[in-house]
């Protein structure tokens, strides 16, 4: 393996895991936000049960995002020094952005989000929710904004290699901005609900906290319903864009490698070497449907009309989209079927139904995770988009270095995501019953504070 | 002009980050000092509340170092690879150990985490800002051992900066044995500085004294640093006094280590860590003027959120108040009854 393969193993491990921590919370806020408005102005305790139990959830996500975020802005410059020495002063001053727009908001008032509870005024606190989720979107934005940047670059000059800056509002606005930030946004909204959803499924089940299980799953499903049709919306525009831009990715996504077939390839096991698949399952005309030909004459392009030196590697790129799409039809499915559950009343009751729910509760984590491969690895070989190779963006670090970090963080990312896992686990099962607030005594707490005197 | 006005804003968001992240890096080393479990709960409680915007302040001094200077964000972070990689495994910890711990009060094994973690992340920072000093090619061992003492170094002033934190946030019995730890780790930090600054002159980022205003910046800087060393060691024993006192020993010892870190700046600029020069690591003029427009002006901002955070949870840390829990306490509502006016 070379140094380059160790660093952007490194850089793959570390972003999806830093990922996976927005994917929740950045949803969960907005969700805090609107309960505890609710709350505010309807007084009714449910919903401050609601927004203690998912906030204790959100608190620990919440800060992991945080920390793995911050890994990942250092790698900029530590593994990827060529990359941060080039794009620097456009990136740079975009992140810079997203720090003192984003990331100082919330964190200006997530301490009083999480401890002000009972300590600061009622309208502190729904101030308080409303800024981190605004924080939290804001640096969705600015985050989009660059990466769009790479995929399609605009607004620059490239001046020895360095680019620089020429039209701010073209860089920030570029191409593929306008439809990968609704298409981010929407999913991240998408994501949290399935989460939740799951969750609350769980307690519908068991028959326990039921007013609390009702109130949580109702929204969640609610906002799955309005947003998977919307989002299917967005990703087909988003495809479209990448047609335009990207057409590379576009042809390591449909799985061909030469051009004119007219189906959906729906399972391939691509061999890059011999510019073939190795098996290939095929949904006739449906790739021609897609193209919104529905005689069945449009074919999709393949990637052997991508010089050799330029393709991405179809079987990450194929499979990154295969797992975003088919979690999205799977969601998609759901939340129809929820809907129709609820015309007839018997959300509440079909059990069934509540067990699938409960194993679909990362559906959407895993559908976000599997459109960055796809983004990432169909971007390659280039870190920008046509102009600048991965390979001339690393730094030249000791091999022996990099491998030291990488099972660094592999390890010690294992043992967080495990300890997130099991926090959950344990809130869960503690339940919602602790956060109600006509409890006047919590029985968890006063025990152990018995214990530590 | 533009670069240096932006190397001030990076400058500010290194001083803060030292001054801020250092008491809560500090009180996480100090858990490890302490045996009660319920007072490591209590200090990593007044931790809870903050540390995501003190630390903050070192994103934004990465982020303003690679928008600002392009060139010298990727030389000098592949520079300290491994230092940085061991600090960052140190945040991480300790972000996820500080939430958890505060979450599920019952397991301890967060909080020594977080006391480790801590240590580690001050550790690693002062070893980084020492190996900074050495040039970028370098084979000599010699960089090595000023690494390790700038480690400890560090380490020692986040303590006494902890300490001095505690001095304002406990009563009684914590607030003296703080006062005291505090005070002998401020002493031992000195010591160290001292022997720091007097060989570097030995290492590859030798002081330059040459003109009279360079040296002369260099001594005023330095007696701020001493006389800040000095006021916070008498006023660690008198802290207990009054509500003024209590907060003398933090003040002070921010106060120094500012200047400290200004009398270092003024012996090597325009050079900064490394063979890094200002005017030639700089990026383009648009990207400077997008910089100290939209970012530079939201500083005071960003500053104002700080305050705020703060501000939410000044006064005494008091067990029943930082209930994660949050249920309505009257005696909490009625101290931090005004701050919704904020």
């Amino acid at each position: 393996m070379s140094l380059l393969d160790l660093s952007r193993w490194q850089f793959a491990v570390t972003v999806m895991f830093h990922m996976t921590f927005p994917a929740i919370t950045v949803g969960l806020s907005i969700l805090l936000s609107v309960v505890y408005g609710m709350y505010w102005r309807t007084r009714n305790p449910v919903l401050l049960q609601v927004f203690r139990f998912w906030r204790r959830i959100f608190a620990v996500g919440f800060a992991i995002g945080v920390v793995a975020g911050a890994v990942v802005t250092f790698e900029m410059g530590m593994n990827w020094g060529q990359y941060g020495a080039r794009t620097g002063a456009i990136i740079g001053p975009i992140i810079g952005m997203e720090v003192v727009t984003a990331f100082f908001v919330e964190a200006g008032f997530i301490g009083v989000l999480l401890y002000g509870d009972g300590r600061v005024k009622e309208r502190t606190m729904f101030i308080a929710t409303v800024m981190v989720s605004v924080g939290t979107l804001l640096s969705s934005t600015w985050i989009i904004a660059a990466n769009s940047w790479m995929q399609t670059p605009a607004g620059y000059d490239l001046v020895d290699g360095y680019f620089e800056p020429v039209d701010w509002w073209r860089i920030i606005f570029n191409p593929s901005f306008i439809w990968r930030w609704p298409h981010m946004v929407v999913a991240v909204l998408i994501s949290a609900s399935f989460f939740v959803a799951g969750i609350s499924a769980w307690y519908l089940r068991r028959g326990r906290a039921l007013e609390f299980a009702r109130r949580s799953l109702s929204v969640a499903l609610g906002i799955a319903a309005v947003l998977m049709p919307l989002q299917l919306f967005l990703g087909d525009s988003v495809s479209g864009a990448v047609l335009g831009t990207q057409l590379s990715k576009l042809e390591a996504i449909e799985g061909n490698w030469e051009g004119g077939n007219t189906g959906f390839v729906l399972f391939a096991i691509p061999d890059q070497q011999a510019e073939a698949n190795i098996a290939q399952l095929d949904i006739p005309c449906l790739g021609s449907f897609i193209a919104k030909d529905l005689t069945c004459q449009t074919g999709v392009p393949g990637l052997s009309m991508t010089d050799a030196a330029d393709r991405p590697d179809m079987a990450a790129t194929f499979w990154g989209f295969r797992s975003m799409f088919l979690a999205a039809v799977l969601m998609f499915a759901l939340a129809f079927t929820a809907t129709v559950l609820r015309f007839r009343d018997r959300l509440w009751t079909a059990y069934r139904f509540h067990r699938v729910l409960l194993w679909t509760t990362p559906a959407g984590i895993l559908a976000i995770l599997g459109g960055w491969v796809t983004a990432e690895a169909g971007r390659q070989p280039w870190v920008v988009f046509g102009l600048l190779r991965t390979d001339d963006a690393v730094s030249h670090l000791a091999p022996g270095a990099v491998l030291f970090s990488v099972a660094g963080f592999i390890v010690l990312y294992v043992v967080m995501l495990a300890a997130y896992v099991a926090y959950i686990v344990h809130c869960v099962r503690v339940g919602p019953e602790r956060d109600d607030p006509r409890l006047l005594v919590d029985p968890v707490h006063a025990a152990d504070h018995e214990v530590a005197r | 002009m533009m670069p240096t006005l932006w190397f001030c804003v990076v400058l500010l968001c290194f001083l803060m980050y030292l001054v801020l992240d250092g008491y809560d890096l500090g009180l996480g080393i100090a858990t490890l000092l302490e045996r009660r479990p319920d007072r490591r709960r209590d200090m990593v409680e007044v931790v809870a509340v903050a540390w995501d915007g003190n630390e903050t302040w070192l994103i934004l001094l990465g982020v303003s170092l690679w928008a600002g200077f392009p060139a010298a964000f990727g030389t000098l972070l592949p520079h300290v690879y491994l230092p940085l990689v061991v600090m960052l495994f140190g945040l991480i910890v300790r972000g996820v150990s500080v939430e958890m711990a505060s979450q599920r009060p019952e397991s301890s094994g967060w909080v020594s985490a977080f006391g480790w973690a801590s240590l580690v992340t001050a550790g690693a920072q002062g070893f980084a800002l020492g190996a900074l000093g050495s040039p970028v090619e370098t084979t000599s061992r010699a960089p090595t051992w000023f690494a390790v003492v700038c480690a400890v170094l560090l380490a020692l002033v986040h303590i006494a900066a902890g300490y001095a934190h505690a001095v304002r946030k406990f009563t009684g019995e914590l607030q003296a044995s703080a006062a005291a730890r505090g005070r002998t780790s401020l002493i031992a930090g000195a010591v160290l500085f001292v022997a720091v600054v007097s060989t570097m002159q030995a290492t590859a980022a030798p002081l330059d004294l040459a003109t009279p205003a360079r040296a002369a910046a260099f001594t005023g800087l330095l007696l701020f640093t001493v006389a800040g060393v000095v006021t916070a060691v008498v006023a660690f024993g008198t802290a207990s006094r009054s509500v003024v006192a209590e907060k003398v020993p933090s003040v002070a010892l921010a106060v120094s280590v500012v200047a400290g870190v200004l009398a270092l700046l003024a012996a090597h600029y325009p050079t900064v860590g490394a063979g890094f020069d200002l005017a030639s690591a700089a990026g383009p003029h648009n990207t400077m003027t997008f910089l100290l427009v939209g970012v530079g002006l939201n500083i005071p901002l960003v500053l104002g959120y700080n305050l705020f955070a703060h501000h939410a949870f000044r006064g005494k840390a008091e067990r029943h108040g930082h209930l994660p829990t949050g249920h309505p306490s009257p005696e909490g509502r009625r101290v931090n009854e005004h701050e919704a006016t904020h």
